[in-house]
C-alpha cells in the first residue's frame, strides 16, 4: 500500500499491514514516525491528531483504507527548528509545553483550525481544540493560537501561507 | 502508644539499618570524578560535572526525571549559574545508579512533624534527631526518586556546590598555567580570561583542573545571580514542538516487537485456562506470555506482535477463564461506608493516631457555646498520564537493558533484575522523557512485566504498551478518604477547638512493600506514622488553641499509590472547605476570618493577602458570579487561590483563577507559573469529574469517555501566578498548586447556591 505522507510517497509492505489498521500504528510502528502519539485508542484525547487533506483527523481510529489516496501531514512536517511553523514559534514564545506528550496533537489540531479560520475567537478555539492535556497547558495554548493567527495574518513575519496546509503533498 | 514513643521506635528501626554504615565517614554528596563515567573527550571533575575538552561544554549528571515539571531546566540553571556559562552550554547525561544520586530532601520531608516543630533553625531536638537519622539513611541507601516536589530543594546546595567547586578547580588550573593569581581571573560564558590578555574556554583547563584542589569554595551570593530568578526558556521546548522528544513509547530499536497486556479484570485476579488458538491465528501475532505479579501488578497475559495494533487485536481474541482474587473481592461503595464508620467510631472514642494535639480539645468541645460537625468524603482516583504505561526491554547474553519513563530508575533496575533473575549490575536503565508522571511512574510493575516478556523473544527488544483501558483499570489509586470534622465555637462564633478524625489507607507502606522490598521491615510502623493519610489536616497553620488531628490507617485491599499532592490532594478539600464553613458560622468574610487565625503564621497571611489583593477580593462582581478562596501549605510551599466562577446548568464555569505562592527562592518564575496553572487544571479534573468506582474488584471506569478530564472549553481562560519574594531555600513547585483548587471552587459554589458540597467530585 502506498501512502502520501508529508509530501513523500511511503510504501508499506502489504503483508505487514491490514486495510483496517489505524493510520496511527502504520506511522508509529511501521514507519517509526513517533511524533504522532497514542493516548486512548478511541478518538477521545487527540494525541494522535494528523492532517488528512488539511483536516484534523484522529489517526487512532482512522483505518489505512480511508487515507489511501489522500495527503497526510504529521508533526514531523509542520516545521523545523530552522523553519518553524508560526504555531511552533508561538508555542515556544508562550512556553506552552510541560511534559509535551499531547503537544503534537494540539499543534496539528491548531494548524487545521488556522487553515480554515485565520482569526479564531475563544469559542472557535474551544470547539476546535478538544484534545486532552493532563499538565494543564490549555490557557497557554489558547494564547499561542491567537499569537500564531495574528502573525499569519501579517501581524509578524510568517514563514508559511496560512491558507494552505504546511506541506503540499 | 504515645506519638513520641511510636515515632522514636520507628526512627530506631531506621537507625538500626544505618548502624552498619555508621563507621564509614559521612560521604560527601559531591562525589568523586569517577562516579560519573567518563566519555571520550570529556573530563570529570566530580560526581556531577564533566567538561568537554574541545568545546568547554558543561556536562551535568541528571539524576531526576523530566515529566513536565521543568526540573531538567531548573537543575541546569543552578549549574550554569555557578559555572558562569549560558544555559545552552549545559548538556545533560543520565546519572547512573550510584547512591550519590539518591534523594535526601524527599525522605526527610516524609517525617510526620508539625510545621511548628520543624521551622528551619528552630527545630526541636526530636526533629533534629529524626532529620539526622533519615538524612543519613537516605544518603547511604541512595534511592533515586523524582517525587514529593523535592527536586530543586534536594539539588539546591548540592548542585551549586558541585558547580562552584568545578569552577574553582578550572580557575585554579588556569592560574597555574598562566602563572597569574586566581583572584585576577574572570569568567564569561565559560571563557576564563585575565585583563592582561590570556583567555581560554573551560575545556582547555579541564585536564589540569581534575588534579587541582579547589581551595575554599563559596557559593555566589544572590545579589550576583544572573540566571537564577529569571524566566529562562525551558531547555526541552524545541523537541516538544516538533515531535522529536523521546518518550518511553517512542523508543525504536532494530528488530523490536510490541507487546500488549491484558490483566485479569478483577484487581488481584489471575488468568486460569486460556485458549490462544484464535489469537495465534491472527496475522502479526507472535506469542502469548503469562505474567505473574510484578511489584504489585495483577496477573495478566501479554500478546507479542509486530505492532501495537496486531498485539492488541491478539489480546482481544484471547479466550480466558479469569480467576477471582484469592483474598476476596472489594467494592468501593462498601469501603467508603466502612471508612466513614471507622472515622465516626474513632471520633467518638478519641481513637486513631494523633498526628497533632494541642490544648484540651475534649474540654473545648464540652464547654463550647456551639459545636459544628460535618463529614467530608473523597473517592479513589486514577492518574491517567497522557503517555500510556510502557517499558521497552531487551534480555540476552546475561544482560538486561530497559528504556523506561520512570520516576524511580533504581527501583526499575531492581525490578528488572528480579524479573530476569540476574544481578542488578547486569541491568542498564535508560530513562526517557515522561509523558506525565503524577506519581504513577513511582511504581515499577510494568518494568517487571516488560522484562519477563523480553525473556521470551529470543533477544529481540520488546516494547510493552498498556492500552488506556488497562491503565485506568489497573492503576495504584489515590486512596478514598473520609474525615469527621468537628469544631467548638465560642459565644461570638469563633473557633476554640478543632478535632479532625480521618480514615484512609496509608500509601507509603504499600508502595514500599511492592517496590522496595529491602525496606519492608519498616512497614508496620509506617502504617500508623505515614503522614500521607494526614498531611493537609494535622499541619494546618491556623491558631486554634485546642486541636486533636488523628487518623486511623486502614487496609482496604485496593492497590493505592502516590497521586499528585498525595494526601493534600483531598485533605485540603476537607480542611479548607471546613474552615470556610467556620467563617460563615462566625459571620465573617472568609479572607478576614482566615487572617484572624493566622496571627502567628505571617508567611501564610502574606500569601493570602497577596492572592486577595490581586483577585480584587471584596470588589463587586456581576450577578451570578462569586469568588471562593483557599489557602494551603504542602511540600514546604504555601499557595492561596481565589477563583471567580458562575454556574451554567449547575456546573461551575471558571472565569479566572488567581494564585499567590511562597515557594522560597524562585529559580525560574515561568516554570513556577506553569506549575501553578498545571496544578489548578489537574486539580479541577479531579474536583469536577474524578472518581473511580470498584465493583467486585473490577474498576468501572475504563477510558477518557468514562473517566473524563477537563477540556480547553472548561478550563479557566486566565490563571495568574503571583510570588511572594523570599530568600529561604527553594521548596516544592510541582504539587502545591493542586490542593487549594477544589476547596476554592466549592467555597465559591457555596456563595452562589447556599449549599455546601462535602464530597468529591463536586458535580
Amino acid at each position: 500500500m502506498e501512502l502520501s505522507i508529508n509530501g513523500r510517497i511511503r510504501t508499506l509492505v502489504d503483508a505487514e499491514i491490514d486495510p483496517a489498521m489505524p493510520l496511527l500504528w502504520a506511522l508509529r510502528d511501521r514507519l517509526n514516525m513517533t511524533g504522532t502519539k497514542f493516548g486512548c485508542g478511541v478518538a477521545a484525547c487527540g494525541a494522535c491528531t494528523v492532517l488528512v487533506e488539511g483536516e484534523a483527523v484522529r489517526s487512532c481510529v482512522t483505518p489505512l483504507s480511508e487515507v489511501k489516496a489522500k495527503r497526510i501531514v504529521t508533526i514531523e512536517a509542520l516545521g523545523s527548528a530552522a523553519d518553524p511553523h508560526p504555531l511552533q514559534r508561538a508555542w515556544i514564545s508562550h512556553q506552552v509545553p510541560q511534559c509535551g506528550y499531547c503537544q503534537s496533537g494540539m499543534l496539528m489540531a491548531a494548524a487545521a483550525l488556522l487553515s480554515r479560520n485565520p482569526n479564531p475567537v475563544d469559542a472557535d478555539i474551544d470547539a476546535a481544540i478538544t484534545n486532552l492535556c493532563r499538565c494543564g497547558t490549555y490557557p497557554r495554548i489558547r494564547e499561542a493560537i491567537k499569537t500564531a493567527a495574528a502573525s499569519m495574518r501579517g501581524g509578524a513575519p510568517a514563514t508559511r501561507d496560512a491558507k494552505k496546509p504546511p506541506v503540499q503533498a | 502508644m504515645k506519638r513520641r514513643t511510636l515515632l522514636l521506635s520507628g526512627l530506631g528501626g531506621a537507625a538500626a539499618l544505618v548502624v552498619g554504615w555508621g563507621a564509614l565517614p559521612p560521604r560527601s554528596r559531591l562525589g568523586a570524578a569517577d562516579t560519573l563515567p567518563a566519555a571520550a573527550g570529556e573530563i570529570g571533575l566530580n560526581g556531577w560535572i564533566r567538561i568537554g575538552a574541545d568545546d568547554g561544554v558543561v556536562v551535568l549528571a541528571m539524576n531526576r526525571s523530566e515529566m513536565g515539571q521543568g526540573v531538567h531546566t531548573a537543575l541546569a540553571m543552578l549549574v550554569a549559574e555557578e559555572l558562569d556559562v549560558a544555559l545552552a552550554k549545559v548538556r545533560l547525561v543520565q546519572a547512573g545508579p550510584d547512591a550519590l544520586y539518591g534523594n535526601v530532601a524527599m525522605f526527610v520531608a516524609t517525617l510526620p512533624f508539625h510545621p511548628s516543630e520543624d521551622e528551619a533553625g528552630h527545630e526541636t531536638r526530636t526533629v533534629r534527631a529524626g532529620q539526622w537519622v533519615v538524612s543519613k539513611f537516605a544518603r547511604e541507601v541512595g534511592i533515586s526518586v523524582t517525587g514529593g516536589s523535592s527536586t530543586v530543594a534536594d539539588a539546591w546546595d548540592v548542585l551549586r556546590l558541585a558547580a562552584a567547586t568545578a569552577r574553582a578547580q578550572l580557575l585554579g588550573a588556569a592560574s597555574l598555567e598562566w602563572r597569574l593569581p586566581t583572584a585576577e581571573l574572570s569568567v564569561v560564558n565559560g571563557v576564563i580570561s585575565h585583563p592582561s590578555g590570556p583567555q581560554g574556554h573551560y575545556g582547555l583547563f579541564a585536564k589540569t583542573a581534575a588534579s587541582t584542589p579547589p581551595g575554599d569554595v563559596t557559593l555566589k551570593p544572590a545579589s550576583q545571580w544572573r540566571l537564577i530568578g529569571t524566566t529562562a526558556p525551558r531547555i526541552d521546548l524545541q523537541s516538544k514542538v516538533d515531535g522529536s522528544a523521546q518518550f518511553g513509547i517512542d523508543v525504536r530499536l532494530p528488530g523490536m516487537v510490541f507487546a500488549v497486556v491484558r490483566h485479569a479484570p478483577a484487581l488481584g485476579g489471575a488468568p486460569g485456562g486460556v485458549n490462544v488458538e484464535a489469537a495465534m491465528k491472527m496475522p502479526g501475532v507472535q506469542r502469548v506470555v503469562r505474567l505473574g505479579t510484578y511489584a504489585g501488578s495483577t496477573h495478566a497475559l501479554a500478546v507479542v506482535g509486530t505492532s501495537y495494533w496486531h498485539a492488541r487485536r491478539g489480546a482481544e481474541a484471547l479466550q480466558v477463564e479469569w480467576q477471582a482474587p484469592p483474598a476476596g473481592t472489594v467494592d468501593s461503595a462498601a469501603i467508603e461506608q466502612a471508612l466513614e464508620r471507622t472515622a465516626r467510631d474513632a471520633a467518638a472514642s478519641d481513637g486513631g493516631y494523633a498526628f497533632h494535639s494541642r490544648g484540651d480539645i475534649r474540654n473545648a468541645l464540652q464547654n463550647a457555646a456551639r459545636t459544628v460537625e460535618q463529614v467530608y468524603r473523597a473517592p479513589y482516583l486514577a492518574h491517567a498520564a497522557m503517555e500510556p504505561i510502557n517499558c521497552t526491554a531487551r534480555v540476552g547474553g546475561g544482560t538486561v537493558e530497559v528504556w523506561v519513563p520512570t520516576q524511580v530508575p533504581g527501583a526499575a533496575r531492581q525490578a528488572a533484575a528480579r524479573a530476569a533473575g540476574v544481578d542488578e549490575s547486569a541491568v542498564t536503565v535508560h530513562v526517557t522523557y515522561l509523558g506525565g508522571g503524577f506519581g504513577r511512574r513511582l511504581d515499577v510493575d510494568f518494568v517487571g512485566q516488560a522484562v519477563r516478556i523480553a525473556m521470551e523473544t529470543e533477544g529481540r527488544p520488546v516494547q510493552l504498551v498498556w492500552p488506556r483501558e488497562e491503565d485506568i483499570t489497573h492503576d495504584f489509586y489515590r486512596p478514598a478518604g473520609v474525615a469527621v470534622m468537628q469544631a467548638s465555637l465560642d459565644a461570638q462564633g469563633l473557633p476554640t477547638g478543632l478535632k479532625i478524625t480521618s480514615a484512609g489507607d496509608a500509601i507509603t507502606p504499600r508502595w514500599i512493600e511492592r517496590g522496595v522490598p529491602a525496606l519492608s521491615g519498616l512497614v508496620d510502623t509506617l502504617d500508623t506514622l505515614d503522614k500521607t493519610t494526614s498531611e493537609g489536616l494535622f499541619d494546618l497553620p491556623y491558631g486554634i488553641p485546642n486541636q486533636r488531628i488523628a487518623n486511623v490507617a486502614t487496609r482496604s485491599g485496593v492497590p493505592v499509590g502516590f497521586w499528585r499532592a498525595v494526601g493534600h490532594s483531598h485533605n485540603a478539600f476537607f480542611s479548607e472547605s471546613f474552615i470556610d464553613e467556620l467563617a460563615f458560622e462566625a459571620g465573617l468574610d472568609p479572607v478576614a476570618f482566615r487572617l484572624a487565625l493566622l496571627k502567628d503564621a505571617p508567611r501564610h497571611a502574606a500569601v493570602l493577602r497577596l492572592a486577595a489583593e490581586k483577585a480584587g477580593w471584596g470588589q463587586p462582581l456581576s450577578a451570578g458570579v462569586a469568588r471562593g478562596v483557599a489557602l494551603h501549605e504542602s511540600f514546604g510551599s504555601i499557595v492561596a487561590q481565589v477563583v471567580e466562577l458562575s454556574l451554567e446548568g449547575g456546573r461551575p464555569k471558571l472565569r479566572r483563577v488567581v494564585c499567590a505562592a511562597d515557594i522560597g527562592t524562585v529559580v525560574n518564575p515561568m516554570i513556577v507559573a506553569q506549575q501553578m496553572e498545571s496544578g489548578v487544571i489537574f486539580g479541577l479534573s479531579a474536583a469536577l469529574h474524578g472518581r473511580i468506582d470498584i465493583v467486585a474488584s473490577v474498576v468501572q471506569q475504563t477510558n477518557f469517555p468514562t473517566y473524563p478530564m477537563l477540556t480547553m472549553a472548561d478550563a479557566p481562560p486566565h490563571i495568574e501566578t503571583h510570588l511572594v519574594p523570599s530568600t529561604r531555600p527553594p521548596s516544592g513547585v510541582g504539587e502545591p498548586g493542586v490542593p487549594p483548587i477544589a476547596p476554592a471552587v466549592a467555597n465559591a459554589m457555596f456563595v452562589l447556591t447556599g449549599r455546601r458540597i462535602r464530597a468529591l467530585p463536586l458535580v
